[in-house]
């Protein structure tokens, strides 16, 4: 059983943020090869998006995410409440040009850069007990 | 794992690093047809689901698509 409170908060944060990633480690730090792509993959399509730190709390966050998504891995991208998938679905849709239209934006010309571009919106980080 | 689970894919599992632990998995399967790829990607992670708990696999790289396409 996932952590009740735990899923709450995570729900209303899924609810809260357009474009949601959860990720290891953060933007500007990613700790992992995966949640690095899907933030240059944002970066490149020059979005907004809350990003949170699953580390702190990485266990208890998969059991909340297997609950909500069916899902355990991350990072997890969502998008309007839901979820899109990890690293390589976000790749997949990059380069399709599906990712662009989930997002509403137009899709960009060049590969993601290597160095982050605009600062994304940094939710709050989440309070575990 | 992913053969047993999906009878008649075809798999393809490349080891990234030499250690066993972070691998990319190709599979083409009839089972995706009309499948999202999130759909697809979850029925790839659930037939390895037990070597992720064990901690044999540390990453998965998940490439899916469907015969013919």
């Amino acid at each position: 059983m996932a952590d009740a409170e735990l899923k709450q908060k995570v729900e209303e944060l899924i609810a809260a943020n357009p474009v949601l990633l959860f990720m290891k480690g953060t933007p500007e730090m990613p700790r992992c090869g995966f949640s690095m792509r899907v933030v240059q993959a944002l970066d490149a399509m020059d979005v907004e998006y809350g990003a949170i730190d699953v580390l702190p709390a990485l266990q208890p966050l998969r059991e909340v995410t297997a609950e909500i998504s069916d899902w355990q891995t991350f990072p997890q991208l969502y998008v309007n409440g839901e979820l899109l998938g990890g690293a390589d679905i976000v790749e997949e849709m990059f380069d399709s040009g599906e990712l662009a239209e989930a997002l509403g934006v137009e899709q960009p010309e060049a590969a993601p850069p290597p160095a982050a571009a605009a600062g994304p919106a940094q939710a709050p980080p989440l309070q575990i007990e | 794992m992913i053969e047993a689970a999906l009878p008649g894919a075809a798999v393809e599992v490349v080891d990234e690093t030499g250690g066993g632990d972070h691998l990319r998995a190709t599979v083409t399967a009839a089972q995706f047809e009309g499948l999202s790829r999130i759909d697809q990607h979850r029925l790839v992670k659930a037939a390895v689901k037990a070597r992720f708990d064990d901690g044999a696999i540390h990453a998965l790289s998940v490439k899916t698509a469907v015969p013919g396409s």
